[in-house]
């Protein structure tokens, strides 16, 4: 009778102890496992932080860009407009100024015909010379398009 | 015989198949850029009832063909600002080349 149920508490003993071990290797290995997690997730926040600073970066140049265009593309308008105002400046009329003084018209009109040769070939990617990046005064500016010929210029 | 057939089976060294994917990055088109317009320049002549005589004869003097094409004063504006707005429209065009090559093709360090 008790020899039975000796062997009936060693039986339940051990089998407690068994099941304790192995609760235990289970809560060490499912640690290990949350510790793995827990570095892929500092790395996949640090990546994500870096995703998020290099977009914000593109966002940044995107804008700069854009600025920058815009910015080009008034300057030209503004080039255009003061191409017309030479033509017709308070009512000026060429053709009658040609007539009047034909030889200082056709001089001025091939003065501006080569600066304005020049503009396309600046337009077209041709670098710019030392003299058209140091010109600041309008005496040495390209008048035809000051905007892309002279960087320094400022008018005044 | 059957625990010798369990352990060798455990044992049998096959691997889990591990499948990677790199990304790899577009090549650059790395086109070069159009060699910049080297232009002629051109003499213009003004004409008025006044010197065409003179005009042409200092063409024929010159050994030049005494023709000439003619423009009247607004047609020559309007050629004037013809050529300006094409070039703002190179400009412009060149420009935002130079910006999609600067944007696209500008080594970025990027974590995927």
């Amino acid at each position: 009778m008790f020899g039975s149920l000796k062997i009936a508490m060693v039986a339940i003993m051990i089998t407690g102890i068994a099941g304790a071990g192995m609760y235990v290797m289970k809560l060490r290995s499912d640690n290990a496992i949350l510790k793995a997690n827990q570095l892929k997730l500092e790395s996949a926040v640090a990546e994500q932080q870096e995703l998020i600073a290099s977009q914000k970066k593109d966002f940044e140049d995107i804008l700069a860009a854009n600025q920058k265009m815009n910015e080009l593309v008034s300057v030209l308008k503004k080039d255009l407009t003061d191409l017309d105002k030479r033509f017709n400046k308070k009512n000026r009329d060429v053709g009658k100024l040609a007539i009047a003084k034909t030889k200082s018209i056709e001089r001025i009109t091939n003065g501006a015909s080569a600066l304005a040769t020049r503009c396309i070939e600046i337009a077209s990617g041709s670098p710019l010379t030392e003299k058209e990046k140091n010109a600041t005064k309008k005496s040495e500016i390209n008048s035809e398009c000051p905007s892309i010929a002279n960087p320094n210029y400022v008018p005044y | 015989m059957l625990i010798l057939t369990t352990f060798l089976t455990s044992c049998a060294g096959v691997k889990t198949l591990e499948i990677f994917k790199k990304e790899v990055p577009r090549e650059n088109l790395n086109l070069d850029k159009p060699t910049p317009l080297e232009l002629e320049n051109l003499r213009w002549i003004i004409i008025t009832s006044e010197n065409a005589e003179e005009v042409f004869k200092k063409l024929e003097e010159q050994g030049i063909d005494p023709v000439l094409w003619g423009l009247t004063d607004k047609d020559f504006e309007m050629l004037a600002k013809n050529f300006a707005r094409i070039r703002n429209q190179l400009k412009i065009t060149n420009d935002l080349l130079d910006k999609y090559k600067e944007y696209y093709e500008t080594p970025v360090k990027k974590k995927q």
